[in-house]
């Protein structure tokens, strides 16, 4: 690990090799994704075209709980790491994506940085390990090396041997979102030339239960913005992106159309786990993002919603991007092929937007049946030709965070 | 950028003259508790400091992780002088090393005492590591954006180098950052089996094995690019390495070390010949982000043109230690931190 937080004059700000930063000079090179979808790009697009959903009973761990989830069925043994899913999980995405941006998997000679949200994977919560220490007073401590050795973003530096900023975002359900921004800022002030950024997460019993007790969970799989949604469906995955600072690519002679327009991230202040009512922090971090992103809300093509298919996130959520984007957006949420994937839902959702933008089309979203009649808005019901160049992805999250990324490609598919 | 206001929270007390009066009292033996018929020494917060009618009024439910949080931010902001219509652009980082794990506990308690069907979703809300960041955004009405970071040793300095990104990206103009850590029993008992502690509370940096102390609390930062009477210090770099990287020649190097990890440290000492050395943590305890207060007391010292000596000078007969308060005109100093891995972080501090 080394780097570095290189002064700057205040003048320097947004300033690129001397002219000022475009929106569109952080390119996208890459992209990877496993959830239940999907274990690879190629594989999560034959799901969505097939409208496939792949939920199901919990088998990953006991429980008598009956909740649907979706499960990852299949992580490869290369990336399997014991008692590490989300950081196996993580190893898949960000193979697939250094793959495809041809940067290899040994970063040592580049200013990489690794950004990376989630959730369970920063909580200390082995049941068992709390069990044994409840009951006897003493308990194994390999739970407790596991997880000191188990930081999600230096772990994945570690292995692909980044030497730039190393964070890990846990930011709730916008983590991965966050995560994403937070590389932007490090490219944007010059800090790295390329950061691995997303999000990865397991499905573990903990917030299983977490989640049930807090009533906002389905026992039929989700409806997202449907009239008669009942919860959210827990999932799993890790999603990720490499961004590129435009002139770094060029000198490795890579081109690719997409690229990370803009970031917006902004609070509620509002309650600890309720979104506002008005959707007030998501306005704000719209807003902040097409401004980034040099755009207004009329060039955007579609929206991949948080979306949850809590009746409370679906109702702000739906309110706010018909007031924003106008009753005729294009908008879906992929939650109804995922599950929520917590902090892995705002890097699988990134590169679920970007796959929208580079293939012209986005699924139908899963679940929708009937328009709710307090949400001005539908999602598509069928696979939807895209037109435009530019796309919005949101995330909200417990604790009122809120965050959207707008991504863009040069040319209209 | 600069540090405008701090707010700090330790075994101590509240507030930055709770802890310059530590500074000059130097080390006070710590409180004991048990921990599965152990006693174990501890710089715990009191929970008397941690009660505050006006600033806690609509965190009843919250846990001390979270109260400590809202306290030293709500204080570091008082502090800055932050203007209402500055909040508009006022962002929050909240680091932490280990999260909210006594409430985590709380909701394990709950499985396994009455079911998974009966868990207590007050416990699951509160045990996200965001949670005390939610009530700081709400408690001081903050809408920017707000965003809790981990990474063990370096979750302090991570997110003080994101806050510089965010500063020199222009997307706010003042980013509210700190360190929170907490102490429960569970985490005794961890500390316990992995880290020799030091049987009389006593941490001594300066000797081969300094044993280790644990400690909780609350460090908080307003930083921004204004300049002005308030202005405590400039952080003018975060650095990541595999040695401590420091330029040559005077300064103070504040070596945050506390017993939780390998005596690595002591290559500070080497990596910075002619500058002066002190270490703070006997003052508040073994913490991954015990930089916090590192860079809490390089800041006071920095506005005030002082130097504090060191808590505890055991081993430091040969070592260029701060031994004395004495007034001072280092304009340079530098926040050590190694993590278990050898590798090593530095905030550099400089004079107003």
């Amino acid at each position: 690990m080394a780097l570095m937080a290189k002064p700057m004059d205040k003048e320097q700000r947004g300033v690129y090799n001397n002219r000022p930063m475009q929106n569109n000079d952080i390119l996208i090179t890459g992209l990877g994704a496993i959830s239940a979808a999907g274990s690879s790009v190629p594989e999560t697009l034959t799901c969505f075209k097939d409208g496939r959903r792949n939920g199901g009973p919990v088998t990953l761990f006991e429980t008598r709980l009956e909740y649907p989830v979706f499960e990852v069925k299949s992580i490869p043994e290369a990336f399997r790491r014991k008692g590490l899913r989300t950081i196996s999980l993580a190893l898949v995405a960000v193979d697939e994506a250094l793959r495809e941006s041809g940067l290899g998997h040994d970063l040592s000679k580049h200013r990489v940085g690794v950004c990376l949200g989630t959730t369970v994977a920063s909580q200390l919560n082995d049941l068992e390990f709390y069990r044994s220490y409840r009951e006897t007073g003493s308990a194994p401590m390999e739970p407790v090396d596991r997880y000191l050795k188990g930081n999600l973003a230096e772990y994945v530096a570690r292995s692909v041997k980044a030497n730039g900023p190393c964070l890990t975002v846990v930011n709730a359900c916008s983590s991965g979102t966050d995560a994403i921004g937070a590389a932007s800022s490090w490219l944007r002030s010059g800090m790295c030339d390329i950061a691995i950024a997303g999000g990865a997460d397991e499905l573990s019993r903990i917030p299983y239960c977490g989640f049930g007790s807090l009533g906002i969970v389905s026992k039929e799989l989700c409806a997202p913005f449907d009239r008669d949604r009942k919860g959210l469906n827990l999932g799993e995955g890790a999603g990720v992106v490499v961004l590129e600072r435009r002139e770094f690519a060029k000198r490795r002679r890579v081109s690719t159309d997409l690229f990370l327009a803009g970031f917006g991230a902004c609070a509620d202040a509002y309650h600890l786990t309720a979104p506002h009512p008005e959707g007030v922090g998501l306005e704000a971090s719209l807003v902040a993002a097409l401004r980034q992103a040099d755009v207004g809300p009329e060039t955007v093509s579609f929206v991949n919603a948080h979306g949850t298919a809590t009746p409370d996130n679906d109702q702000a959520e739906g309110k706010l991007l018909a007031r924003m984007f106008g009753p005729g957006l294009a908008m879906l949420s992929t939650k109804g092929f995922t599950g929520h994937t917590l902090g892995a839902a705002g890097g699988l959702e990134a590169v679920f937007t970007a796959l929208g933008l580079r293939a012209g089309w986005i699924p139908a979203s899963p679940g929708f049946v009937n328009q709710d009649p307090n949400i001005p808005l539908a999602p598509v019901r069928e696979i939807t030709r895209i037109a435009g160049k530019y796309a919005v992805s949101t995330s909200l999250a417990f604790g009122g965070n809120n965050a959207a990324i707008v991504m863009g490609r040069r040319s209209a598919p | 950028m600069n540090v405008q206001g701090i707010g700090l929270l330790c075994s101590r007390g509240r507030g930055i003259h709770a802890f310059q009066q530590a500074l000059l009292e130097g080390w006070r033996e710590p409180a004991r508790l048990t921990i599965k018929d152990r006693q174990v020494p501890v710089h715990t917060v009191d929970l008397e400091h941690v009660q505050d009618k006006s600033v806690l009024k609509k965190m009843r439910r919250a846990d001390k992780l979270s109260k400590m949080a809202v306290l030293a931010a709500t204080d570091a902001v008082t502090d800055s002088g932050l203007r209402p219509e500055e909040v508009r652009r006022l962002g929050v980082i909240v680091a932490t090393a280990l999260g909210a794990h006594g409430t985590t506990f709380e909701f394990l308690d709950g499985i396994l005492d009455f079911g998974e069907a009966a868990v207590s979703p007050t416990a699951f809300s509160n045990s996200v590591h965001n949670a005390a960041a939610s009530y700081i955004s709400t408690a001081l009405g903050i809408q920017g954006p707000t965003l809790t970071v981990t990474q063990f040793f370096f979750s302090f300095q991570s997110a003080l180098q994101l806050a510089d990104a965010w500063l020199h990206e222009g997307r706010l103009d003042h980013v509210l950052v700190g360190a929170i850590d907490q102490f429960g029993d569970v985490l005794g008992y961890i500390a316990d089996s992995r880290l020799a502690l030091a049987a009389d509370g006593k941490i001594r940096p300066f000797q081969k094995s300094p044993g280790a102390v644990p400690g909780e609390g609350a460090a908080f930062f307003l930083l921004g690019n204004k300049e002005d009477e308030r202005f405590y210090c400039r952080v003018s770099g975060v650095q990541f390495g595999t040695s401590a990287n420091t330029p040559q020649g005077s300064g103070l190097n504040i070596l945050d070390i506390d017993g939780m990890t390998s005596e690595v440290t002591w290559q500070a000492f080497e990596t910075s010949p002619g500058a002066r050395i002190a270490a703070y943590s006997p003052l508040y305890g073994s913490m991954m982000t015990g930089t916090a207060f590192s860079m809490a007391a390089g800041a006071l010292m920095l506005k005030a043109g002082f130097c504090y000596a060191n808590p505890v000078l055991d081993g430091a007969q040969n070592l260029p230690v701060v031994k004395e308060h004495a007034d001072s005109s280092v304009d340079f100093m530098r926040c050590i931190r190694y993590n278990c891995a050898n590798e090593s972080s530095t905030i550099h501090l400089m004079k107003p």
